[in-house]
């Protein structure tokens, strides 16, 4: 969580404008949804890959570990899909032909899918995301709420970290029911420790002039017209490239 | 005598819950001071920072702003806070947004500037505290220190008469303190007014030129620093220690008043230095 947001924040495309990120990361990911899997998941997969390392420098680690989690649900999977079961006659179990490439072809789909999110979050800022949203013209009220509470997480999470180890200095996670004890007076603990937060952040606001209102200056994003061609030319060639594939291998 | 810039009498302040925290204070904040508020932990010196721009409303008492008496309505605060600029202490209180740049440009856009006004503000605020190059990083992956810099930048940016500080100093190392202050003494040259809350003697001899000392809801005396700091009565009634600096360099002999010594560590070891070489 913390290494998506620190590359989300640090990485080489860090300024572009979200549109020319989003672009290809939902072109892709529809690319893999309407196209054969078999041709297409590949090589999406490998170029969002290729972008995310190559393009915005988020570092392989990074990317494999994003991508791992997921992978693993997949892998788990793969033996409830490729083997048939056949309670007929006793437990029958089959491992049909079909039934691996029905395995592959879902794997290999989803993986591209991940690839092309992990492109996404890894290079964009859940805030500038959000922004966007605003120009869309998604209520101001909301969006005010989901910046806050972007910025509100990271103020709960250190105090609930280090309230944590302040308990576990004291033993307060030796045993399983202090464990359970001590989590709960810890939850209560941030729940006022909240409430006192929003009290004292109104107070910090309105020495700076809050109305009710929290107007930001927007990032100066400018979309670049060369980014935007390059982008729909790399989905389509990759769209044709995989649809001559497709007709080349059936 | 001259109109101070902004000046507080007969200050009393109630706690809704019937504590009294404010007891008829009167404090003078004259233009283009650098005045300390010297006071203990918990002795009400945030309460009474919350006074200075309207955040709280006294129970009884007068604040006037450039002689004329405040007023509470929603105008006149608005007009109050944009001459009088309050730093928290704890940063995190004041900051919201997800970068430096939109932060700093909330105080100049609630003033109704344009938005190629507020950018204009933000740089000027930003390179002030010589923080220019944090502009776009996300305010949550700031150290403290460079939090604390960014609150200040965000009420900078609305260019107050007065900037009020509540414990500047606090939670940072002794690298931290050196920047910090010498950001504000930049501003401060270039004609801030500033004010501060401290239970640091030690700061309020060293960079003061005026000190308040605070005790039990009332100004006990404000003055020139040397002057004030020598009032060994009243600092015992506060509860503060005399600072070392003027202890040592009452010790060596050095009649301490307004003007005649130079208050820095640097001006004193210089002495110590001459009194030991004279022994040899």
């Amino acid at each position: 969580m913390r290494a998506i947001d620190h590359h989300a924040w640090t990485n080489r495309w860090r300024d572009w404008h979200p549109v020319e990120k989003g672009l290809p990361a939902v072109g892709l990911l529809t690319l893999t949804f309407v196209l054969p899997p078999l041709s297409t998941a590949p090589l999406v997969l490998a170029s969002a890959t290729l972008i995310t390392v190559y393009g915005a420098g988020i570092p392989w680690k990074t990317l494999l570990s994003v991508l791992a989690a997921p992978a693993a649900f997949l892998l788990a999977g793969i033996p409830f899909l490729a083997i048939s079961m056949d309670f007929t006659a006793g437990i029958d179990l089959t491992l049909s032909l079909e039934g691996l490439r029905l395995a592959l072809t879902t794997v290999i789909r989803a993986l591209a899918a991940m690839s092309c999110l992990a492109f996404l979050i890894l290079t964009t800022p859940l805030t500038d995301g959000v922004l966007l949203l605003r120009r869309v013209g998604v209520p101001a009220g909301m969006i005010e709420l989901i910046l806050l509470m972007y910025r509100l997480i990271f103020v709960f999470a250190e105090r609930a970290l280090t309230g944590r180890q302040a308990q576990a200095g004291r033993l307060g996670y030796s045993r399983l029911d202090r464990s359970v004890r001590s989590l709960g007076l810890l939850g209560g603990n941030l729940f006022q420790r909240a409430l006192d937060q929003a009290r004292r952040l109104e107070i910090g606001l309105m020495a700076r002039g809050y109305t009710g209102e929290l107007c930001v200056l927007s990032p100066p994003w400018e979309l670049s017209r060369w980014r935007l061609v390059a982008g729909i030319a790399g989905i389509s060639l990759i769209g044709l490239v995989s649809s001559g594939l497709a007709r080349s291998l059936s | 005598m001259k109109e101070p810039l902004l000046a507080v009498h007969g200050l009393e302040y109630v706690y809704p819950g019937g504590v009294t925290a404010l007891r008829g204070l009167d404090l003078r904040i004259e233009r283009g001071r650098k005045l300390a508020i010297l006071g203990a932990n918990g002795s009400g010196k945030t309460t009474l920072l919350l006074h200075l721009n309207g955040l709280c409303k006294p129970t009884q008492g007068e604040i006037r702003l450039e002689g004329q008496p405040v007023g509470y309505s929603h105008r006149a605060l608005n007009d109050w806070r944009r001459q009088v600029g309050l730093i928290l202490q704890e940063p995190d209180d004041q900051l919201f947004a997800a970068t430096v740049r939109q932060d700093v440009s909330f105080g100049p856009l609630n003033l109704g500037l344009s938005n190629a006004e507020a950018g204009e503000r933000v740089g000027e605020a930003l390179d002030a505290l010589h923080i220019a190059h944090l502009a776009d990083r996300a305010t949550h992956t700031l150290s403290f220190g460079q939090k604390k810099r960014v609150a200040i930048a965000g009420v900078l940016a609305m260019r107050p008469e007065i900037l009020v500080l509540d414990e500047p100093t606090a939670g940072l190392d002794s690298h931290g303190v050196t920047h910090l202050l010498g950001a504000l003494q930049q501003l401060h040259e270039s004609g801030a007014t500033l004010v501060f809350s401290t239970h640091d003697v030690e700061l309020a001899y060293t960079w003061a030129d005026h000190v308040a000392v605070f005790h039990d809801g009332v100004v006990l005396r404000q003055g020139e620093t040397a002057t004030v700091l020598s009032d060994r009565d009243v600092l015992r009634q506060a509860r503060l220690r005399p600072p070392l600096l003027l202890e040592v360099a009452e010790a060596l002999g050095v009649k301490v008043s307004a003007g005649s010594l130079s208050r820095s560590r640097e001006a004193l070891l210089a002495l110590l230095r001459e009194r030991l070489a004279g022994q040899d």
